[in-house]
């Protein structure tokens, strides 16, 4: 059997439908929750050790709105997919669903994504910054 | 969403590790957030929120307006779940970062150095986050 190979930028020009566009997504919102997630450990670790400028300027651009938002995006998304994900492999009868289940995860994710996110970008729930 | 590689033992048992992480992630996150709005004084801001859900130990949550935080979520069973969390929440990232990897990456060599780096990455994150959790610096 021979495999084949897509790279990443083929993946986003693939049009395999919605399918496609959430396994995609899963993995960008994936990396990004372990890329932020880590740099804030790292950053609180070293901020703790030896105080250094760069981990307390890490640690306020983390804290800044644009960043939350994006946190919040990738967080809500990945737990709301892998819910799906979890719930089809689980119960494999679900699968005749699939569409159905994707739509129904982005009928959720939007108002719940877009409300809190309009607040957080307009500064009505952040204190402080 | 099905993988097709060939399936031996561990490949098995880490993607079903990842299925179980993410049933405890979900319901650790969900009991942060209904905890924190039900004990809060006021409306929480976005920030207080977020560290309710991911990590409630005291010294990331003494500023929200939760009451009492000090001598109910200092004690040794939270530091150790904390732990825990941060053990499972790290092996699923990294193990979801190492699945990536083996998809874009094909040179054998590059593949083994990039999942070194990820095994690396992890194992500082974990002791990192442990130092932080038992404040021994």
């Amino acid at each position: 059997m021979r495999l084949y190979h897509a790279s990443f930028c083929e993946t986003l020009r693939y049009q395999g439908g919605i399918g496609a566009l959430v396994w995609i997504l899963h993995r960008i919102t994936g990396v990004g929750i372990l890329l932020l997630v880590s740099m804030h450990v790292m950053a609180a670790f070293f901020m703790n050790a030896l105080d250094d400028p760069i981990s307390t300027a890490i640690t306020r651009w983390y804290e800044s709105r644009p960043v939350q938002v994006f946190v919040y995006f990738c967080v809500l998304y990945h737990a709301l997919n892998g819910l799906r994900i979890l719930l089809e492999d689980l119960y494999p009868p679900l699968l005749r669903y699939h569409r159905e289940l994707i739509w129904l995860q982005w009928a959720i994710f939007i108002p719940v994504f877009g409300l809190p996110a309009f607040f957080i970008a307009r500064g009505i729930v952040v204190s402080g910054s | 969403m099905r993988r097709s590689r060939e399936c031996n033992g561990l490949e098995y048992y880490l993607w079903l590790f990842t299925r179980l992480s993410a049933i405890l992630m979900l319901c650790a996150g969900a009991a942060g957030i209904v905890y924190a709005n039900m004990w809060g004084r006021s409306v929480m801001d976005a920030s207080a929120q977020y560290r309710w859900a991911f990590f409630p130990i005291y010294w990331h949550v003494q500023n929200t307006d939760v009451p009492d935080v000090f001598p109910l979520w200092s004690n040794a069973f939270w530091r150790v779940w904390c732990t825990i969390l941060l053990f499972v929440a790290s092996l699923h990232g990294f193990n979801g970062l190492r699945v990536v990897a083996e998809d874009y990456i094909h040179p054998p060599v590059l593949l083994l150095l990039v999942k070194g780096l990820i095994a690396l990455l992890f194992m500082f994150v974990c002791g990192a986050g442990t130092v932080i959790i038992f404040e021994w610096f």
